[in-house]
């Protein structure tokens, strides 16, 4: 069987910076830690939620996680938006200013 | 060429965007009055399209002619104001400060509260709070001005105009009567000027 190479000028080729890299293998973006534009903290209250995962299918930056028998925020790259929150048929998301916490969020010495 | 002061404000993207600009331009504006040299510019950096995402105006005064004019950041700022106070737990907003500088923040939350999210505080000098949101429940959603547009809202009539009051108090960059003349909202800048709480480190 003949294969054929298809050559394409490096030129035409999409540039680099329109590229996000590779997952990297635990799943995450290294090089997007995006904690620090919370404002409001989601936190969930264990004992409403039904598991239903409404939040985990709306989030819109996949910082909704299953974690064993009940949901969790990747605090690392949740920004935010409020939309778990919003979603939630039992209103088990509260939102927290993210003030009132002592940590959970990377400082970054530069932004990205 | 003489010292430059070099201001920073830090907000979140596009909600926040005009409010910064305000405090950096009343700034700049009220300085240039008192017959100054200055500079007042966004960062384009930061992708500042983005909502939420943390974003910087800068200002330089100058009592000389400010040579440093391709420099697009400000490398050394002197007085830091935060539109947004959560990002002082997030971001290192006190980077490249070389001593004697001033935190400005706009919360209702006291400065001693603020100072545990700082790790190193070495370069403050002083750290203020004011609630601006309290003060002037107004804050200006408006994307035009950054783009070289006319500001079609007026500029200093929301919280900014609370923050460069708070400012002209904390670090004596300008004087409350040249800033009053610059900004939308003077009674704002007073309140703001007046009511904040002041902390020496």
């Amino acid at each position: 069987m003949k294969s054929y190479e298809v050559k394409i000028a490096k030129e035409k080729l999409l540039p680099e910076a329109g590229i996000v890299k590779a997952p990297s293998p635990n799943g995450e973006q290294e090089s997007m830690i995006t904690g620090c534009w919370r404002v409001l903290r989601p936190v969930i209250d264990h004992e409403k939620c039904t598991m239903c995962r409404s939040c985990w299918i709306f989030c819109p930056d996949q910082a909704i996680e299953v974690k064993g028998e009940e949901m969790a925020v990747k605090l690392k790259y949740c920004k935010g938006c409020g939309i778990c929150a919003n979603v939630c048929p039992v209103g088990a998301i509260e939102r927290v200013p993210e003030l009132d916490f002592e940590g959970g969020v990377v400082r970054l010495e530069k932004l990205f | 060429m003489g010292k430059v002061q070099e201001i920073t404000v830090w907000a979140s993207g596009v909600v926040q965007d005009k409010e910064a600009r305000d405090v950096a331009q009343c700034l700049a504006a009220a300085a240039a009055k008192e017959g100054k040299f200055i500079q007042a510019f966004d960062n384009y950096v930061d992708l500042p399209d983005r909502v939420n995402v943390p974003v910087r105006k800068y200002a330089r005064i100058s009592d000389s002619e400010i040579e440093e004019k391709y420099l697009y950041e400000n490398h050394n700022p002197e007085i830091v104001i935060l539109v947004e106070p959560t990002l002082v737990k997030g971001v290192d907003v006190l980077q490249g400060m070389k001593g004697d500088g001033c935190l400005i923040l706009n919360t209702g939350r006291s400065p001693e509260e603020i100072l545990k999210f700082i790790p190193d505080k070495t370069p403050l000098k002083k750290i203020a709070c004011v609630d601006a949101m309290k003060i002037c429940p107004k804050a200006v959603i408006d994307f035009s001005g950054s783009e070289g547009a006319v500001e079609a809202a007026g500029v200093g009539v929301g919280i900014g105009a609370v923050l460069a009051g708070a400012a002209a108090k904390v670090s004596g960059c300008v004087t409350i009567d040249s800033l009053m003349s610059e900004v939308g909202n003077p009674e704002a800048a007073k309140r703001g000027f007046d009511e904040v709480t002041i902390k020496e480190l």
